[in-house]
């Protein structure tokens, strides 16, 4: 999927050259056409001036702060998502009735459009913080349960065979056999859950224009200031790359180990 | 001639010591949309300290079934499992089961998958490390302890399974299959090991397969099944000198032991073909 | 082999005196009843959660006024658009994408890192480009569903069984009967299962753009009723909405479920 990771090898460089390079002259060619007037240049900031409005938006936006109220919004709602996406996942396992009952539902919740249900979250926690938190709980709830959930009962029956063969009790055979068996699996929903957390955090935020990031953009696009939010976009793209990346990283280390 | 009425007549100089495992006229039923089915039929035999039997049979006669419910994970079966005289109910710990599939955990080291049964049994980091390193040594893995059972291959990993199911020191091993997926060759080396270790442990072992030369190279007896429902149709005395190894598959003696067991057995696996492909037309008219 | 498991299942024997749908009754009523003490008491979200039977007012209200029918033409009309825009580019890239390797390998990893990062993000660009009219918020549906799309359809490619690559190869098909007679008959599942990806988006993105800058659409109303403080109307709103979103994503997934099957 990603070839980065195998850039090391020479005959993976060519293909990153050639993305890299095209992106270069995309850039450059961005660059002329704006200044010689083939793109209207109220439309499209040149590329050059995007790079000038970095500097503007750490010393005068506060694009630092703005950062860390974000990251903060998502590592709270992340911390809930996992809690409480993982004691779910757990719940449906143990208590089959219960999963054989609602596990469509939950399918159900996790391809709906969560995010349009922020006019309520509006009305009911009020235009601040927890409402973007709980935008972002939403939003990464589901994925966590229904991966839990498929992890532990994806178990390999001769694994539970074993343990049963040893006589564990019901506790040694959750943590000692399902739970780690499971293990990789809910990393990828609790990594899934902050992905998801985090698009709808700042897309919250813009909507809002409540707190980090995403009211950033909306600011400058309200001020029409077209290098600052082109700026902030390339900005809030790099962050979320970066984050997913991370956390692919995280998680192939993860499976690779287990 | 060895071969041997359907009960083990009791040869009188051995009747002093009594039987280590008692398998006593296990008789289990499945319930199937189609009807009951009958899996296991009236088995009955035992298993002296010290001893290798190996049971074989066609696929479809019950093996699995029966290495289920002496190992305690299969219920709702007629007849007594006897472990030393004492009837046992569910999994036991004089029982020690390598499974057919890959079984190794790998979240674990082979160290660790290795002291998985003394961890559980509440034993201190530094004893049990010490004794499965014993164990490892014992299969030939020494030098592998930290390796994850993804960077093994699969004869390496089912000798971890086999050092895990050792360290929990069973009375009895239980081994259904254990080289099933491997290639010809590595089954017969680690026939060898298996024959090794087993010399040296001098441990009661029950291995189930279909594999009419592994169980020759490997068993004292051999316990030839019918296909369904698998009941017991004859024991075979293997009387080959031990120790042995592997060379001796190519002997006048092993191949004779092979001959017999197959001439027993072609006649059940093909029943079990025959009937196997009249099910498979049967479902294909119902499509 | 599906549809006599279908038959045997008991929920269509009995379907009330199956636990599985007495349990399912038991937590619908149970939450209904919660929400309906939560409303009458008032002791708790004091009005924001009102009763049942005012939400089911407004929403038979909503649903029999043709007011309600333009905004929610105006949102499928620009959701269609931004879906086949979004759509056949996604397609177009993912089949170059899946059928060229270095291609692939230079830009595959951009779409699969820029897929999920906030859509929403790009809506003053798009104001910018299109004006604060259907266009933006058919370019958020066209950009929100390309990037799913994409990537499921050049997966579903170099998944085909090559096998099938050969044969077509034997019969010396050109490159454009090997997409039409080969390829994409191959991929019909990926392809169903990206469009019930970038459906979900496309929706997604449209209505967040019409909630924050429009003058119809659902996500108008739903935007309008909370400057009015017209909770039941949300509600009502929100009901159908979730109610067509779950409903489109589970028919393209039966769809796609059902075609799987058959091979």
């Amino acid at each position: 999927m990603s070839g980065l990771s195998k850039s090391l090898t020479r005959s993976a460089l060519r293909p990153v050259l050639i993305g890299v390079g095209s992106l270069i002259l995309f850039f450059i060619f961005l660059e002329f056409a704006v200044r010689f007037g083939l793109i209207n240049q109220f439309a499209v900031a040149p590329p050059s001036d995007i790079v000038k409005a970095f500097p503007r938006l750490f010393a005068e936006e506060h694009v630092g702060d703005r950062f860390l109220d974000t990251a903060f919004e998502a590592v709270i709602a992340s911390v809930f998502v996992a809690l409480f996406g993982i004691s779910a996942g757990v719940l449906l396992y143990k208590v089959r009735i219960l999963r054989l009952a609602t596990e469509t539902w939950v399918a159900a919740f996790a391809a709906a459009p969560t995010v349009l249900l922020y006019p309520l979250f509006l009305v009911i926690f009020g235009r601040n913080a927890t409402t973007i938190i709980m935008m972002g709980f939403v939003a990464g709830l589901a994925p966590v349960t229904l991966k839990t959930l498929e992890g532990l009962s994806t178990t390999r029956r001769v694994l539970v065979n074993v343990g049963r063969s040893f006589n564990l009790t019901e506790w040694q055979l959750f943590w000692k056999i399902l739970f780690p068996s499971a293990l990789p699996t809910i990393f990828v929903g609790v990594r899934l859950g902050l992905v998801f957390a985090l698009i709808n955090i700042v897309g919250v935020e813009f909507l809002i224009n409540f707190g980090g990031l995403g009211a950033l953009i909306n600011e400058l696009s309200e001020r029409f200031d077209l290098a600052g939010t082109y700026a902030a976009i390339c900005f809030v793209i790099l962050v979320s790359v970066m984050v997913f990346m991370t956390t692919e990283r995280a998680e192939r280390w993860l499976t690779s180990a287990g | 001639m060895s071969i041997a009425p359907a009960r083990d007549p009791v040869v009188p100089a051995e009747a002093a010591q009594p039987p280590l495992l008692v398998v006593d006229d296990i008789v289990m039923r499945f319930e199937t949309p189609e009807g009951s089915v009958t899996a296991v039929e009236h088995v009955s035999f035992d298993v002296k300290q010290g001893e290798f039997l190996a049971v074989i049979g066609p696929s479809g006669c019950g093996k699995s079934t029966l290495f289920n419910i002496i190992g305690g994970l299969l219920d709702g079966y007629q007849g007594r499992v006897a472990v030393g005289g004492k009837r046992i109910i569910g999994p036991h710990r004089s029982i020690g089961m390598v499974f057919q599939e890959e079984s190794t955990f790998p979240w674990r080291t082979v160290i660790d998958n290795v002291a998985f049964p003394l961890e559980v049994a509440g034993m201190t980091k530094a004893e049990r490390i010490e004794r499965a390193r014993h164990f490892v040594r014992l299969v030939g893995l020494d030098g592998f302890e930290r390796r994850y059972p993804a960077e093994l291959s699969g004869g390496m990993r089912q000798r971890v399974s086999m050092a895990r199911t050792l360290a929990s020191e069973p009375k009895i091993m239980l081994m259904d299959e254990p080289f099933g997926a491997l290639d010809e060759q590595t089954r017969l080396l680690l026939g060898d090991k298996v024959i090794q270790i087993q010399q040296e442990l001098n441990q009661t072992t029950l291995l189930i397969t279909h594999n009419i030369t592994e169980a020759v190279q490997l068993a004292d007896r051999v316990l030839v099944m019918t296909y369904r429902p698998g009941r017991v149709k004859r024991f075979v005395a293997i009387d080959l000198p031990r120790p042995r190894n592997s060379e001796i598959v190519g002997s006048d003696t092993f191949g004779h032991y092979v001959a017999q067991i197959w001439s027993d057995l072609r006649e059940e696996a093909s029943r079990g073909m025959i009937a196997d492909e009249s099910r498979s037309r049967g479902r294909g008219r119902a499509e | 082999m599906a549809d006599v498991g279908r038959l045997k299942n008991p929920s269509l024997i009995g379907p009330l005196l199956n636990p599985v749908m007495r349990l399912r009754i038991v937590i619908i009523v149970a939450v209904v009843a919660l929400w309906e003490i939560v409303a009458v008491s008032g002791w708790l979200f004091r009005d924001v959660v009102p009763s049942w039977q005012r939400i089911i007012a407004s929403l038979a209200a909503t649903l029999s006024q043709g007011d309600f029918y333009f905004h929610l033409w105006a949102t499928v009309y620009e959701i269609a658009v931004g879906l086949a825009v979004g759509g056949t580019c996604g397609l177009a890239v993912g089949i170059l994408l899946g059928g060229n390797r270095l291609l692939s390998q230079s830009f595959e990893s951009f779409l699969y890192y820029l897929g999920p990062t906030p859509k929403i993000i790009f809506f003053p660009v798009m104001i910018m480009w299109f004006g604060i009219g259907p266009g933006s918020k058919m370019a958020m549906g066209a950009i929100s569903c390309f990037f799913p799309i994409a990537l499921s359809v050049a997966a579903g490619m170099r998944e085909i069984d090559r096998v099938l690559i050969r044969v077509g190869r034997s019969f010396r098909l050109s490159t454009g009967q090997m997409v039409t007679k080969i390829y994409l008959p191959a991929m019909r599942a990926p392809i169903l299962n990206g469009v019930r990806l970038g459906l979900g988006v496309a929706l997604i993105g449209t209505l967040l753009a019409e909630t924050k800058l429009s003058n119809r659409g659902v996500g108008f109303l739903i935007i309008q009723s909370y400057n009015t403080f017209d909770m039941p109307l949300m509600y009502s709103l929100l009901i159908v909405l979730f109610a067509l979103a779950i409903g489109l994503n589970s028919i393209i997934g039966w769809f796609a479920e059902s075609d799987r099957m058959r091979r």
